[in-house]
Parts: C-alpha cells; sequence; structure tokens
C-alpha cells in the first residue's frame, strides 16, 4: 500500500495520509516507551528481588509511566540563567527528532513498513549519528561543567562505538549482497544471521548497547561521577523528550538486531509457519529488549579509559577480522 | 514546468539549505555558526536523495554532518569557544567583496546556462551502492586506492605529529 503511495502524485490528500500515518507510528511508539519503562522497571525490580511499580494502575503498576510522564509535563520548566538559550531549546529536539525518523525504514513485516530504501541499512546508522550533535550541544549549552563532561563523553562514546557497529555488520551485507533491510531478512530463509555470523552478532551486540548508552556503557549519564551527565540542566518536558530519543533508540536498535541477526519476520523453522510474521517479530524483538533489561541489572558500569580501549584495541579489529573471515569463507571456500 | 512534489520538496530543501548558508555567515557564536552548517548538509542530502543518488545522500549525513562537525564541535571546544567573531573591516573591503560575489555569480551563471546535461538517466537509482561499487573497483579501481593510501599517510602523519609534541612537552617538564 505504502509503495503505491510513494508513486502517486502528491497532493494535500496524500500529504494527509503520510501525515496521518507518521502520527499513527508515533502514538505506537509512544505507547511502547509508556511500557518499556514500566517493563525495565518491573524485570530490574524481580532480578533484585523487589516488586517494582504497583502501585499505581492495579497491582502491575500498568499506569505508573502514565503519571510519571504526567507529573513530567505539570512541572515547571526552568532554565538557568546563564545557559545558551537557543542550543539549551533546540538540542533536545536534535537529540529526539533524528530517533524517530530511522524508524521510517524499518520493516516490522512483510507488510508492515514505511519506506523501502536500497541502503535501509546504512541510512539508519548515518541518520542516528546526528542524536551525537543533540547530545554534545545539550552538554555545551548546560553551561555546567558536569553536562560539559557528559556530552563530550557522548560524543566520544558513540563516535568510537559506531565504527565496531557498522563493521560488525558488513558481514551480513557481504553474505547478502545488498543493504536492503527486506532483501537481509529474505536471504535469513533457511538460516539466521546469528547462526552464521556469531562473531558479528556479538560485536554488533556489544556496540549496540554502547550506541544506546545503556548499562554497563552509560558513562554519558552516570549518576554517581556526573550527576545526570548531559541532561543534568535539563527539566521538565525537555528532559522527557532525552528520555523519549533513548527508548526509541532502543526501540529502533531492537528492531534492527531483530532485522539482521534474527531473521525479522521469519518463524524459525517452516512448519510454525501459520503463525503470522508480526508475533514471531514481537517474540524476537521482546527477547532482545528482555536482555537490555538484563545487562543492566547485572553490570558494572565500565572506566572511561576502559570504554575506549575497549571499542578501539578489541571490537574494531575482532570486527575487521569477521569481515576477514567472512570475506574468506564466502568467495574462497564457497560456503555460503 | 508544472507544479509537482518534487519541485515543492526541491525547493523546501534548497531554501533550507540557502537559510542554513545565511545563519552560518551571519551568526556570531561559533557553534550556532555549527549547527547552520548541520542544517546545511541535511537539506543538502535531501537533494541528493530527490536525485536518486541514495548512497551519497546517506554518506553525505554520515560523514558531513555526523562526523566532520562533531570534529568542528571539539576543535572549538578545545579552543576559546567564548570568542564572538566581530564585524571587521571598512568600505573598501566590502566593495572588494561585492565586487567578488557579483564575479562568482556572473561566472556560474555563465557556467550552467549553456550547460548541456545528457538525457537523464532513468537507471540510476536501480542497485544504486552496487553500481557505485562496480564502478569503484573495476573503473575506477586505481584513483580509489591512491585516495586510500593519502588517506592513510594523513592518519599516520597525524599520529607522529602528535607523538612528537607529547614528547617535547614530556621533556621540558
Amino acid at each position: 500500500m505504502v509503495q503505491d503511495l510513494l508513486h502517486s502524485p502528491a497532493g494535500l490528500q496524500n500529504f494527509l495520509i503520510f501525515f496521518g500515518l507518521a502520527v499513527v507510528l508515533l502514538l505506537v511508539i509512544l505507547g511502547f516507551v509508556t511500557y518499556a519503562i514500566l517493563a525495565e522497571r518491573k524485570v530490574l525490580g524481580f532480578m533484585q528481588l523487589r516488586y517494582g511499580p504497583n502501585q499505581v494502575g492495579g497491582p502491575w503498576g500498568l499506569l505508573q509511566t502514565v503519571a510519571d510522564v504526567l507529573k513530567l509535563l505539570l512541572k515547571e520548566d526552568t532554565m538557568p540563567k546563564l545557559v545558551d538559550k537557543p542550543l539549551f531549546i533546540i538540542a533536545p529536539v536534535i537529540a529526539f527528532a533524528p530517533s524517530f525518523v530511522v524508524i521510517a525504514t524499518l520493516p516490522f513485516t512483510d507488510k508492515l513498513q514505511f519506506a523501502d530504501i536500497g541502503v535501509g541499512l546504512l541510512y539508519y546508522i548515518a541518520i542516528s549519528g546526528l542524536t551525537t550533535i543533540g547530545i554534545l550541544l545539550a552538554g555545551w549549552s548546560s553551561n555546567n561543567k558536569y553536562a560539559l563532561l557528559g556530552g563530550m563523553r557522548g560524543a566520544a562514546q558513540m563516535i568510537s562505538y559506531e565504527i565496531p557497529l557498522v563493521m560488525s555488520v558488513l558481514g551480513v551485507v557481504l553474505l547478502t549482497g545488498s543493504m536492503n533491510l527486506n532483501e537481509i531478512v529474505a536471504a535469513q530463509e533457511n538460516v539466521w544471521y546469528i547462526l552464521l555470523q556469531p562473531i558479528g552478532f556479538l560485536v554488533f551486540f556489544i556496540a549496540s548497547v554502547a550506541e544506546l548508552n545503556r548499562v554497563p556503557f552509560d558513562l554519558p549519564e552516570a549518576e554517581n561521577e556526573l550527576i545526570a551527565g548531559y541532561f543534568i540542566e535539563y527539566s521538565g518536558f525537555r528532559f522527557a523528550f532525552f528520555m523519549l530519543a533513548e527508548y526509541v533508540y532502543m526501540f529502533a536498535m531492537a528492531t534492527l538486531t531483530t532485522v539482521l541477526f534474527l531473521g525479522g519476520w521469519l518463524p524459525p523453522f517452516d512448519f510454525l509457519g501459520f503463525i503470522p510474521g508480526a508475533v514471531w517479530f514481537a517474540l524476537k524483538f521482546c527477547a532482545v529488549t528482555f536482555i537490555l533489561y538484563w545487562f543492566r541489572s547485572t553490570f558494572p558500569r565500565i572506566r572511561a579509559d576502559q570504554l575506549m580501549e575497549f571499542g578501539w584495541k578489541i571490537l574494531l579489529p575482532v570486527a575487521l577480522a569477521n569481515i576477514f573471515l567472512t570475506a574468506i569463507l564466502k568467495e574462497i571456500l564457497k560456503l555460503f | 514546468m508544472t507544479f509537482s512534489g518534487e519541485l515543492l520538496a526541491f525547493i523546501i530543501l534548497a531554501i533550507t539549505a540557502v537559510i542554513g548558508g545565511v545563519l552560518l555567515l551571519n551568526l556570531n557564536k561559533v557553534v550556532h555558526m555549527v549547527v547552520a552548517l548541520i542544517l546545511t548538509f541535511v537539506s543538502i542530502a535531501g537533494i541528493f536523495v530527490m536525485l536518486s543518488a541514495e548512497f551519497v545522500a546517506v554518506v553525505q549525513i554520515l560523514i558531513y554532518a555526523g562526523s566532520i562537525t562533531i570534529i568542528m564541535l571539539f576543535g572549538i571546544m578545545l579552543t576559546r569557544h567564548r570568542e564572538t567573531t566581530e564585524a571587521k573591516g571598512g568600505g573598501l573591503r566590502k566593495i572588494l567583496l561585492l565586487l567578488g560575489v557579483l564575479g562568482f555569480a556572473f561566472a556560474v551563471y555563465i557556467g550552467i546556462y549553456n550547460l548541456d546535461l545528457n538525457p537523464q538517466e532513468s537507471t540510476l537509482h536501480v542497485n544504486n551502492v552496487e553500481q557505485i561499487g562496480m564502478a569503484l573497483y573495476t573503473k575506477y579501481i586505481i584513483p580509489f586506492e591512491l585516495t586510500s593510501v593519502v588517506l592513510l599517510v594523513a592518519l599516520i602523519g597525524a599520529i607522529v605529529l602528535a607523538k612528537k609534541d607529547d614528547e617535547k612537552e614530556a621533556n621540558k617538564e
């Protein structure tokens, strides 16, 4: 349906259709973020032998996040006197907008996708790099040394880990012969890439956790050394934007992991094909997000110098070796 | 010329790019200028998309909007970032500038007015990345490899220079 729409002439009607679709997607993502936060707190709670939110909205705390967001929205919007005002205002927007833009190319099922472009994978990585600028500007414009440190750390970390991230995915691209996400999923018809590219998957997953700024790589916002890092001066709605960007990226990254390595919407075995693709996708997606929560409750934060050394001295060479190995296996031994 | 969605998109992107450029020249703080530059880079990427050059567009965002501006921001923050630039120079300078701008506009006008573009290629967007890869690794392999050697030399040179400075400072102390 979207394909037909993309080729239809421009007009007010089509514009409204696209606008409506985008709004629906935004609402779906907001819903996801609401319950991802709740799920995270619940999972963390259970792993630490406590209950997690259990007051607002029944015993499962189903309305806890809604209440939290309402509180954020009703808060006074404070802005320190000496901030760089235009940048301070625009930084959350620069940080959030790319996170929503990247979702446009991600295929959820074979029919549920917005744009099917040839360089889908590269598009994701390129656009998500823009968030770094938002974080850096937030840190700088706050006129606060902790915020600046957090912003600098965020930029350094996200740039360093973007390189292993791209390199680890190149193995998948080599095997598929395309950067189109749909073709990557189609190439996993028989066997998922997590089995063909185990090293690539490991590097990708570690680098993606670092890109998401989540534990054990949450140095930009390390509470106990930088208070809250780059968004320390932010409150209310603007703060909510940074949190939103973080969770939307988690949504996007979990989707990307599923699509690249776990076969997207394809069932694991052929006889299970009667279950619709959306269900398979949701299951795999939930598994990936659960592992992210699991990491958060079990790993300690690593040091800044360890972070850099790990990225440049371990992940990058391993990812390069993986590309080399894949090329040998594919072209010389012709295994795939 | 009919008024199509493509034209509308082009006008919006072009105006955004020009606004970014004008802001870059007129803003006072250096960091604000970099943000204006990002605006220009991203809109130019949009124009690349309209020309069916998906790969170039994505690389434009990845390299220019993503990496180079971050390097600039780091550079600005490591130096005197509180400085704001002040306009200097008198009337003569302004007149010379105006002449230069007019001359440049005239040269560009002459250059593109009689430009004869080949009939538009209609298959460029098919397997865009594959086509670029094929061209780079068959027809243009030697220039491509030479460029990478140049980049490698630059990288190693930068490391050597940075190292030397370190040692000197260490010796001083």
